[in-house]
């Protein structure tokens, strides 16, 4: 019997955004935009564009530095079954860096008491919003895949 | 308004609690509007501060970490927080966060006043 092949994902978006301020608004529109055709639920798309603002901010300010000359990359694909966006900083950092499954967990009493900076939910946010979170570095380029499922 | 900007209007609602009515994006880029609207309803002689996030429009981890900064200057004056008008996916943000644990939920002004 001959496998079914499965096809490629279909690429629904490509783009690439300043590392500065407010580009991570721009990328949760874009990505909304790019699946108004897939239904998602609000309640999923909302959770999508939460996590691809938060993966996009992060990879401004700790994989881009914030430099704005470095561009974050965006593309968003579907599977038949998954949403699956890619985010790419290119600032050189290497390895998995603020995507790193050691970083530390936010915790709201330790915050409170002061152990704990008052920020550093970000990765958090992703982690609860999608089905799967990759990071792969090559070179100077890191890049956080999101998977979503439909 | 600025999409990146927040709007934030403090009003006394009763004669010892202030809600601030927040409108727009709340991000780090918040924390200047947000604790001059804190220190307004101290001025105004607040006991208890409501937020009322009816108008909200986006909020991100730099907007959590600033209610976190906003709570720990409460807790530290005695001044209980509530808030209302949050959309399912910020409750569910803020039952993620726990931050509905320190900050009390209700699903509209008269029972944030009430409670």
């Amino acid at each position: 019997m001959n496998p079914v092949a499965c096809p490629a994902p279909r690429r629904l978006a490509s783009f690439a955004l300043a590392s500065v301020p407010g580009s991570e608004r721009v990328a949760l529109a874009q990505v909304a935009d790019s699946v108004a055709d897939l239904n998602l639920t609000p309640r999923r798309l909302d959770k999508l564009k939460t996590a691809v603002a938060e993966a996009t901010m992060n990879a401004i300010e700790h994989g881009n530095g914030n430099r704005p000359d470095l561009a974050v990359d965006i593309e968003v694909f579907y599977s038949g079954t998954e949403i699956i966006v890619t985010i790419t900083d290119h600032g050189g950092h290497g390895g998995p860096g603020w995507a790193d499954d050691g970083a530390e967990i936010p915790d709201l009493d330790r915050k409170l008491s002061g152990d704990q900076g008052p920020r550093g939910w970000g990765l958090f946010l992703i982690r609860h919003m999608v089905d799967g979170m990759e990071v792969t570095a090559e070179g100077e380029n890191r890049t956080v895949q999101l998977t979503i499922r439909t | 308004m600025d999409k990146s900007m927040s709007s934030m209007v403090v009003r006394m609602a009763d004669g010892f609690t202030s809600v601030i009515d927040i409108t727009g994006d709340v991000t780090a880029a918040s924390e200047p509007a947000l604790m001059a609207a804190y220190e307004e309803a101290s001025r105004q002689g607040a006991r208890r501060l409501v937020l009322n996030f009816s108008g909200l429009e986006y909020m991100n981890s730099g907007g959590i970490g600033m209610l976190v900064t906003l709570l720990v200057r409460a807790n530290r004056q005695h001044r209980p927080l509530a808030a209302y008008g949050l959309s399912d996916h910020y409750q569910e943000i803020f039952e993620l966060t726990r931050l509905d644990e320190a900050i009390g939920i209700y699903d509209d002004e008269p029972s944030a006043l009430g409670g």
